[in-house]
């Protein structure tokens, strides 16, 4: 129903930022009723994943194999009513595997014959891209090169992607071989990164028995793609009061060893810290935490809710804070008790 | 996820009074398999188990060890499709689901795209040497099963049902393997052991295999009758302590979890994940339906630990220093794990 109502007065400039609030609120607290339906647990990440999708941004989870990665990310697309597909990222996995190949194709009419674009994978709304660092570069680097332009190339023919397009990709943790780290620029392109884990007892025992029992839950949609878009332009448009972008960009600049002010902590553990894109994140992020709060402004509290997403993958500590067993977990901890928010914050 | 333990949607909840059919069932199975396997009791169970729970699974073992036969047999007694693919360095995922060709249309003269079926489409294959491969044909292989259908061409093609992959892998030692990623042996239901046989089943087998005798297998049942039997396995009941000796046993296996064992932390690189939980439970359901009972004991359970845990425990280097292997492992966190009193 809340849909609707955004649709009918979706007019742009005559709808009023408060309805639209209300009504994100309510299309979230939709999705997350679905969702739970077939994911128990894991609420942070559900909740991150949500805010990324508001904020027009990609996600970056890294998890062991087995914590229902795809589940969640299917349930969400279907919850969304978007189209998704997901592809396992292997050695040799080639570019032309993700965006697409030309083939020769005869025209009906003429007897002419034609390059045919054949769209891979990556033409879809929701892409999950399982195991992003057993790929080789040149092949990360092309959905990289998509994430960022939303269109891709191929012998000089330029595709646009659909709308919206988000790039939900999977890590695994455990040290291998013949793996490929995504180098830190490529890491940068993605809005959040999080950590999945084991569910705790209680819960992994109920997802046991929702399970393997005979019926399974249907996902409904709630909000279209269309829609949605809307919505991250009402986010977009949120109002965030100077002091709070001061602080978020503070975060962000006191985490780079090299800039005058560095924080002696950060002098000791990190070699290299956040870039740009992390004070821009921390306020998309925290627009969208707000308004699918409800609110149609940004508090301290919102920046600091999306810090460890925004910022985990994009400091990197150095050999000392690994021989002290200190991570970027730790490092942002800190960062957050140094830097001081604005006092009209909330 | 989305992979063997959930049920389809629309699947409809059999009566327990299924139970009594799958108990006469897998004996009729196992009769006709007697007929040409010698021993391999266990893998046997173990496999029927597997495919009455509708789950994938993989064969393990030294060559010679009946894992083609076994399967062979399975397929002709279900009146199953059956097709084999050898795994080889240079197979291409569209060896196995498919390709479009270009093709001309007879009366008109033009030429349109076609689907050709792969060998994908039947309800058993079994592919042989799976890490014999390269990763992105496993990985096609491995998409197949979890999605049970092919996409070529921004088409859709739904394979029949049921559908089963039944995987052997050679030893990981040789060169030239392509070892599957944990995340892969993982959609994998159960890791079934096909181990030499003892002296005189081989002297049996020897005898059997240069007679002149043909054996002839009978259809004992269809694929459809396994579809029931899927469903009816899924309405067996768990009981809420043996859940919880199933997580528990699983939590058992994971280093990072604060209070874990010992041993674990030093031996375990990787433990089991929710998936091991889910098919464990599964899998012990299929376990007792096998035995004509709608409701799990911890006999169940035990009796599809290994195979369910084998494939989804990784060892640390310590574990291959003191010679400790997955079973052994395995057995010692059975032991510590209290089960449920009063059962």
């Amino acid at each position: 129903m809340a849909t609707e109502t955004i649709e009918e007065t979706a007019v742009p400039t005559e709808i009023s930022a408060a309805d639209a609030i209300a009504a994100i609120a309510q299309g979230k607290e939709r999705i997350l009723h679905e969702v739970r339906k077939v994911i128990v647990g894991q609420n942070q990440v559900v909740e991150d994943v949500i805010t990324t999708f508001f904020a027009g941004g990609h996600c970056l989870i890294t998890g062991v194999p087995g914590l229902a990665k795809t589940l969640l990310i299917s349930s969400l697309g279907r919850a969304l009513d978007l189209r998704f597909r997901r592809v396992q990222f292997t050695p040799d996995l080639m570019p032309a595997d993700i965006t697409g190949t030309e083939v020769l194709e005869e025209d009906r009419t003429t007897g002419q014959r034609n390059m045919k674009f054949r769209p891979g994978p990556v033409f879809t709304n929701i892409l999950l891209a399982d195991e992003i660092n057993r790929t080789p570069p040149k092949t990360q680097a092309a959905l990289l090169e998509a994430m960022q332009e939303h269109q891709v190339t191929v012998s000089g023919n330029t595709y646009l992607l659909e709308e919206p397009f988000f790039v939900l990709a999977t890590q695994n943790p455990i040290e291998q071989e013949g793996t490929y780290p995504l180098p830190e620029i490529q890491q940068d392109r993605f809005m959040f990164s999080l950590i999945i884990d084991y569910l705790p007892k209680n819960e992994e025992l109920a997802v046991v028995n929702s399970t393997t029992s005979v019926s399974v839950s249907d996902v409904q949609k709630c909000i279209d793609g269309q829609t949605l878009m809307f919505y991250q332009d009402i986010v977009r448009q949120t109002p965030v009061a100077e002091p709070i972008i001061r602080y978020a960009v503070e975060l962000t600049a006191r985490s780079r060893p090299g800039e005058p002010g560095a924080p002696q902590f950060i002098k000791d553990y990190v070699s290299w810290g956040a870039s740009i894109r992390g004070s821009h994140y921390l306020i998309l992020g925290a627009k969208a935490r707000a308004v699918l709060n409800g609110r149609p402004y940004v508090t301290v509290k919102d920046v600091q809710s999306v810090a460890a997403a925004v910022l985990r993958h994009r400091i990197v500590t150095n050999f000392r804070a690994e021989s002290e067993g200190i991570n970027s977990e730790e490092i942002i901890r800190r960062l957050q008790e140094t830097v001081q928010p604005p006092k009209s914050g909330l | 996820m989305t992979s063997s333990p959930v049920a389809e949607p629309g699947v409809q909840q059999s009566p327990s009074s299924l139970l009594p059919r799958i108990k006469e069932a897998r004996l009729q199975i196992l009769n006709e398999l007697r007929k040409i396997v010698v021993g391999q009791e266990e893998p046997l169970n173990q496999i029927l188990i597997g495919m009455f729970a509708g789950g994938h699974l993989m064969l393990q073992g030294p060559p010679g060890t009946a894992k083609t036969l076994s399967i062979v047999s399975i397929a002709k007694v279900m009146n199953l499709d059956f097709k084999r693919i050898q795994f080889t360095p240079d197979l291409m995922p569209s060896d196995i689901s498919g390709t479009e060709i270009l093709e001309e249309d007879q009366t008109t003269g033009h030429r349109v795209t076609k689907f050709v079926a792969g060998p994908v489409f039947c309800n058993l294959i079994m592919a042989d040497e799976i890490n014999r491969t390269p990763p992105k044909t496993q990985a096609g292989l491995l998409e197949v099963m979890q999605e049970r259908q092919v996409t070529i061409g921004g088409q859709t093609y739904a394979l029949p049902k049921p559908f089963y992959v039944m995987a052997t892998q050679i030893s990981m030692e040789q060169e030239g393997t392509y070892p599957l990623p944990e995340a892969q042996q993982d959609r994998f239901m159960l890791s079934i052991m096909m181990n030499y046989l003892p002296d005189d089943q081989e002297v049996e087998v020897v005898r059997n295999s240069t007679s002149a005798v043909r054996v002839e297998l009978e259809k004992v049942i269809e694929g459809e009758e396994l579809l029931d039997f899927t469903a009816a396995v899924r309405g067996v009941t768990l009981p809420p302590e043996i859940g919880q000796f199933i997580v528990d046993l699983t939590f058992a296996t994971r280093p990072t979890i604060a209070g874990c064992p010992d041993f674990v932390k030093d031996y375990v690189s990787w433990g089991a994940g929710l998936r091991a939980s889910q098919n464990i439970a599964l899998a012990s359901k299929s376990a007792a339906a096998c035995d004509g009972r709608g409701v799990v004991t911890i006999e169940d359970v035990k009796a599809v630990l290994m195979p369910v845990l084998r494939h989804r425990i990784g060892l640390s280097f310590r574990a291959e220093v003191d010679r400790v292997s997955v079973e052994d492992l395995i057995n010692r966190i059975i032991s510590i794990t209290p089960t449920p009193a009063g059962k």
